[in-house]
């Protein structure tokens, strides 16, 4: 049983339990919120026991950061110290989104190593080995697409991202709207391709009954691939967009229905002032399921600084509502992020998660923020060290440094001090 | 004259005229900016190598970078590197806020290296002096506060940094908010600290005509500093911060009546929730006066990586109004930012900037992120590099990321399947 069917029948999971106790909330909000699919559990029914995340509303907003090798780049061993990594940030679930070597064999290791929820983007795989087996992207076959995903969710996978929301009326819109950057979604871009290659309608949306069998099976969380996201904010909520965002909702409607959970992947390149309206359309037409977005990043210019960018946008879009922030790293538009490329991707991504998380008013939050102001008014060093997002690099930053009062400005008498005993916290 | 008695008299000066072609708009524009206070050009009649650049509603969103001699291992040439650096990464302006050392020379120094607008914060160097012949700061006396004034602006510094909303009122409304930290600004608790050892009101409020007269002679813009700037969260828009803006208000009425151009400086810590209530407020106060803030960062624990954090705080509060971002390195809270900090700082406020622009409309802004997109789509790297934010190390990481010789990136390596959609859309080529 998945776990919106065992909300729905009132039953109160591990996982749930599990999400309650970090998250400090009553066990019933978070069965109601699964129940209702305003709350997603990934989990795997063949995953080992993790540290399982809750992602949607009144939670903690969670950040994804993204690994794997490509075809230039195949390097298992620096992934792996990728994983370590990223998860030692304090990520809540990552990606493999390997196209390079063995696929299946990087999975696998992924998910055994992994204490965190991961994901996968079962179309990478396919359009690979089609390209081995049948010569080319386009000579995929829609067995060879749900093979691949079959596969991945009998492995373990606790979700996938696949780009049902993708078909004839929307690639139309595409045409007729005349975009900057056409469709930037790897994925996305694949099965265009294989749709107007073969003049055939996207199998996984089409087949989404098909699709909702194998994810109901092993309760692996469906995250609606955005097959459409604007790749620049000159094309952010244009007609393609909006009309994917529309196929979206419905295909959320029937994967709730079945009892899949189900999230829906956004954007991208947005201008500040179109986050808010991006948000709320999601939360409108796909009946408030989790939004897992990518950044967004606030401006198109600033190649080796996306990790900034996409902060902007993330703690804007999660003030507003989105529920899960994808990382940017400062390779982004560049190619394939180092392992400190990962690391600044991921720690960006987590102050605007929890930028977000204080303005939706989030108690444990502003918790820590308060210990933090306590521990500078005191001049604990450790213990500002230990509320640091990075502590590690907050303590190798600190070196030698020493808060006792000896500022040579202006002697011992000092004013600010003087100002200090004033306040009661000389 | 000032800029501004000239815009009031409908004059258009050189520097009014500069602003406008640099902002690509009328020059009458920049004039009635200017004659409202709502634009400001800081430009002393003394620094003859500063171009001029607008401050303000309806311009591009400007950036400041702060150098200074703090530390024993600081000098002069530490900071004239980092001034290079902030100058390369495309600063519009920089403050040199010293506070020991030779700061006369310090100071006149960076006004020769910098072709930007250069401010100070006077007090700093009234305390080091002050310390320097008593030994202690507490026995200022308010004639040398008033000598260091006129002598940075008659060296020709462009705007001066002054607690002059900082009064004994707020001091003590400041005691009753019970804040979390209640002493931020550097230059703020030491000005509280002299006024409750004296028993006096804050000079530069109690004698703010004088500071007018001297920004007036050398056309020193004035940017009121905020002594009750919040140090975290948790402090943000409290009654002592929100007394001192109605302070500042007053102080900037009294400041364009004295034909002194002025502007406001803001904070510091806040929640993103709480930005745009801050801006609206300093902008219904203070009558429309640009609004330089500092950040602002939107979390207290990002310690490390403050830029990133200030970046957000930044764009969010440019796009709802302010005008001047102070940016924020990654050594805040920490210690001092070295010359590839102050770089990354100037970059984040920048990139902050022009997100904030972009957003809200201002014309021409979004070209930039067009003309780059179509790059991108091109695969034209050249191009893309040099319309990046910083095509140093735009070119750098593409170099060290991917093999650079292959038209897309490593990021997709041979699949970059933007080439097969683009076929069927029957455009040339497409990519991320």
């Amino acid at each position: 049983m998945t776990q919106v069917l065992a909300a729905r029948a009132g039953r109160v999971t591990p996982e749930m339990e599990m999400v309650a106790a970090q998250e400090n909330l009553d066990v019933q909000a978070v069965r109601e919120g699964v129940a209702a699919g305003r709350i997603v559990i990934p989990r795997n029914i063949k995953r080992k026991d993790f540290q399982y995340c809750g992602i949607g509303e009144g939670l903690r907003i969670k950040v994804n950061a993204l690994i794997g090798t490509s075809s230039d780049i195949e390097d298992v061993a620096m992934e792996e110290r990728k994983l370590a990594f990223v998860e030692a940030a304090e990520c809540d679930a990552l990606m493999d989104l390997s196209t390079g070597g063995d696929i299946d064999g990087m999975r696998r290791l992924v998910l055994d190593k992994a204490n965190i929820a991961v994901g996968s983007v079962p179309i990478y795989q396919a359009a690979i080995e089609a390209i081995d087996r049948r010569g080319s992207i386009v000579g995929m076959t829609a067995e060879d697409m749900f093979e691949a995903i079959e596969k991945q969710a009998a492995d373990g996978v606790d979700f996938m991202a696949i780009h049902s929301a993708l078909n004839f009326d929307v690639i139309r819109r595409l045409q007729n709207m005349g975009r900057v950057t056409d469709v930037v979604s790897r994925g996305g871009a694949f099965l265009t391709g294989w749709m107007l290659h073969n003049k055939k309608e996207n199998p996984l949306y089409e087949q989404f009954n098909r699709l909702l069998e194998i994810l109901k099976k092993y309760d692996v969380t469906l995250s609606l691939g955005d097959a459409i996201r604007p790749g620049s904010t000159a094309d952010s909520l244009d007609g393609a967009q909006l009309q994917g965002l529309i196929v979206a909702g419905e295909l959320v409607a029937r994967a709730q229905a079945a009892g899949v959970q189900v999230m829906v992947e956004g954007p991208g390149h947005v201008p500040m002032n179109h986050v808010e309206a991006t948000v709320l359309l999601q939360k409108r037409l796909c009946n408030r399921a989790p939004y897992f977005i990518l950044g967004t990043l606030a401006t198109d210019v600033a190649p080796g600084y996306d990790h900034i960018t996409s902060a902007i946008g993330g703690a804007l879009a999660g003030a507003v509502g989105a529920d899960f922030l994808c990382y940017v790293t400062p390779a982004e538009h560049l190619g394939l992020p180092t392992e400190e490329d990962v690391k600044a991707g991921v720690i960006a991504a987590r102050i605007a998660a929890h930028a977000a998380d204080l303005a939706r008013g989030n108690r444990q939050a502003w918790e820590r923020d308060r210990q933090m102001a306590q521990a500078r008014v005191d001049s604990d060093l450790d213990r500002q060290i230990s509320l640091s997002i990075d502590p590690e690099q907050t303590r190798s930053a600190f070196g030698a440094r020493d808060d006792r009062h000896d500022c040579a400005v202006c002697g011992a008498d000092c004013a600010a001090q003087v100002a200090a005993k004033y306040f009661g916290i000389a | 004259m000032t800029q501004l008695s000239k815009a009031v008299k409908g004059i258009i000066s050189p520097e009014m005229a500069q602003v406008a072609k640099s902002e690509r708009v009328a020059p009458e524009f920049i004039r009635q900016g200017v004659a409202a206070g709502t634009i400001v050009i800081p430009h002393n009649i003394r620094h003859r190598n500063g171009a001029s650049i607008g401050i303000g509603s309806g311009l591009r969103t400007k950036v400041s970078a702060s150098v200074g001699v703090y530390a024993d291992t600081d000098s002069i040439d530490t900071e004239v590197a980092k001034i290079k650096a902030a100058l390369e990464a495309g600063t519009d302006s920089i403050m040199d806020l010293s506070v020991k050392g030779d700061i006369d020379a310090m100071r006149r120094e960076n006004l020769a290296a910098a072709s930007t607008p250069l401010g100070t914060l006077p007090y700093y160097q009234a305390v080091s002096e002050a310390a320097q012949k008593y030994g202690t700061a507490l026995k200022m006396d308010v004639e040398a506060l008033f000598d260091v004034i006129e002598r940075q602006a008659a060296d020709g510094v462009d705007f001066l940094a002054l607690h002059c909303g900082t009064t004994m009122s707020i001091v003590e409304r400041l005691k009753k908010e019970n804040r979390l930290d209640p002493l931020v600004s550097y230059g703020g608790s030491h000005l509280i600290g002299w006024m409750l050892h004296n028993h006096r009101e804050n000079p530069l409020y109690e004698y703010y005509d004088r500071v007018l007269e001297i920004a007036r002679r050398y056309d020193v813009t004035l940017s009121i500093a905020d002594g009750m700037r919040p140090g975290c969260l948790a402090d943000s828009l409290d009654g002592a911060q929100v007394q001192e803006l109605v302070v500042m208000g007053e102080l900037v009425r009294r400041a364009r009546e004295a034909g002194v151009q002025v502007m406001v400086k803001g904070p510091g810590h806040v929640p993103l929730n709480q930005l745009k209530a801050t801006i609206v407020l300093q902008k219904s106060l203070c009558k429309g006066a640009p609004y330089f803030v500092f950040g602002p960062v939107v979390t207290d624990i990002a310690a490390g990586y403050d830029h990133i954090s200030a970046a957000i705080g930044g764009a969010v509060s440019a796009w709802a109004g302010a005008e001047f971002i102070c940016y924020v390195t990654a050594s805040e809270h920490i210690g001092l930012p070295d010359a590839d900090q102050v770089r990354e700082g100037v970059v984040a406020a920048r990139i902050a900037a022009h997100a904030a622009d972009v957003a809200k409309g201002l014309r021409g802004a979004a070209d930039w992120d067009f003309e780059l997109s179509k790059a991108r789509k091109d695969l034209d790297w050249p191009k893309q590099i040099a319309l990046s934010i910083d095509p140093k190390r735009a070119e750098y990481m593409r170099k060290t990321r991917s093999d650079d010789t292959v038209t897309g990136c490593a990021m997709c390596g041979k699949y970059c399947a933007m080439e097969v959609v683009s076929r069927y859309l029957g455009v040339s080529k497409v990519s991320c």
